[in-house]
């Protein structure tokens, strides 16, 4: 079994950035994501994730390549000049590739 | 003195002691932190119980009694960003996006100041009008929606319509779930009755002194890990975080007065003015101004103006109510 190769895009940001990401997320083409809250310092500090609306998500999607690409060049133009937040892809194996 | 001794009894409240535990706690940077889901069943048990038992009240007085108090507190809210936002803009300096988003937070209220309010009322045997959780209800989205107007009309140069972003902030306000959970046990306290309460009384009107106290704690650690940013708002912030709120509660006071509440209605309606939302309004100012520094309007809500109303700008608007009432 050699498992094809797709995208794994992972976004952290802070959880008022929730529902733009996840509709940029379906209007790029992502059929599906997981979100988990997640804490850590960065950059810009401490960031304090005590109660749930100033927490940090982490939200995960499985794309295509292209996808990726499209993805990524929207959330540098657009979302990171507003919100706290860093976005990344890798390669990842993909067995079910339907699904994505 | 009369002001001094309501001071102490305030101070020395549970709540307002435990509150003041988290913020020790935050500041030797204890590892005492509420498991989220606690955190969030304190909140649905206090907006709901406060929500209930205003409606039940509401049922009991009638809308013909509350309509006008809770208008003019509904107008009273989407005002206040008029006057702040100006003062921010040309004595702070500040940019239209930040005034506009700060402005926001000022018209909308905190709940829990509310809440504070009325068991500092109930602990010194002050009557007051129970239903004027209906005023925290009307008074939480207006301003919001004024904010982010003001802000979006002076940055108009660059093109983006008012419109979207009002939208969004209305769905955020609107859906949140501090506004669904109050106007949602506003409305079954209403429809439920005196009999109603008597069924869930023990649960709601009993526990409610503890879980604020409990709640407070929270919010303690909450404020506290935030007031090192104080540093970096500045002065002016520092000096608008405690003098608007003496401001608009004079101003909520005199308004409860004209509309036919009583000292302590007049004194909830002073605090509701003088509160800033640190909760619905940040949730839909990250969203519809996202451009708005969030240190700013942050720090000055919960590190400034809500410690500052829960120790003494409470107390300040019974006396002034209390002067008021006494002049007719």
């Amino acid at each position: 079994m050699n498992p094809p190769t797709m995208k794994l895009v992972t976004i952290v940001c802070e959880a008022h950035a929730r529902g733009p990401v996840t509709d940029l997320l379906r209007k790029v083409g992502a059929h599906g994501w997981t979100l988990f809250p997640v804490e850590g310092e960065g950059a810009r500090g401490d960031r304090p994730a005590d109660i749930p609306e100033f927490t940090n998500l982490q939200i995960q999607a499985i794309v295509p390549s292209a996808v990726a690409t499209t993805l990524l060049e929207c959330l540098a133009r657009d979302f990171f000049p507003r919100y706290g937040m860093i976005a990344f892809a890798a390669d990842v194996q993909v067995v079910r590739t339907e699904k994505f | 003195m009369e002001i001094l001794e309501s001071v102490r009894i305030n101070l020395l409240s549970p709540a307002v002691l435990f509150f003041a535990l988290g913020i020790f706690a935050a500041l030797v940077k204890s590892d005492l932190k509420f498991p989220e889901p606690l955190y969030i069943g304190l909140t649905i048990y206090l907006l709901v119980a406060i929500g209930f038992k205003g409606g039940v009240a509401f049922a009991e007085a009638g809308v013909a009694k509350v309509w006008l108090p809770a208008t003019a507190a509904m107008v009273l809210g989407a005002l206040i960003p008029l006057w702040t936002y100006p003062v921010l803009r040309h004595i702070g300096r500040l940019p239209a996006v930040d005034a506009g988003a700060i402005a926001a937070h000022y018209g909308s209220v905190s709940a829990v100041t509310f809440i504070a309010a009325i068991n500092y009322l109930d602990a010194i045997g002050q009557p007051y009008e129970r239903y004027a959780s209906a005023f925290l209800a009307v008074m939480e989205s207006p301003a919001i929606l004024v904010g982010i107007v003001l802000a979006k009309l002076s940055a108009r140069q660059n093109g983006a319509p008012v419109g979207p972003a009002l939208r969004t902030a209305l769905r955020e306000s609107l859906s949140g779930r501090s506004v669904l959970l109050l106007v949602g046990a506003l409305a079954i306290g209403f429809l439920a009755g005196p009999a109603g309460m008597e069924k869930v009384g023990p649960f709601f009107v009993t526990p409610f002194q503890g879980v604020l106290a409990l709640f407070l704690l929270e919010m303690g650690t909450v404020a506290g890990r935030r007031l090192k940013d104080l540093r970096r708002v500045g002065p002016f912030l520092l000096g608008f975080g405690v003098l608007v709120p003496l401001v608009n509660g004079a101003l909520g006071v005199w308004l409860g007065q004209h509309t036919g509440l009583g000292i302590g209605g007049a004194t909830l309606l002073g605090v509701l003015a003088a509160s800033a939302s640190y909760i619905a309004a940040p949730a839909a100012i990250r969203v519809a101004l996202p451009e708005a520094n969030p240190t700013l309007y942050l720090t000055a809500a919960l590190a400034i103006t809500f410690p500052f109303n829960l120790t003494l700008g409470i107390p300040f608007c019974l006396a002034l109510a209390r002067h008021l009432f006494s002049q007719t």
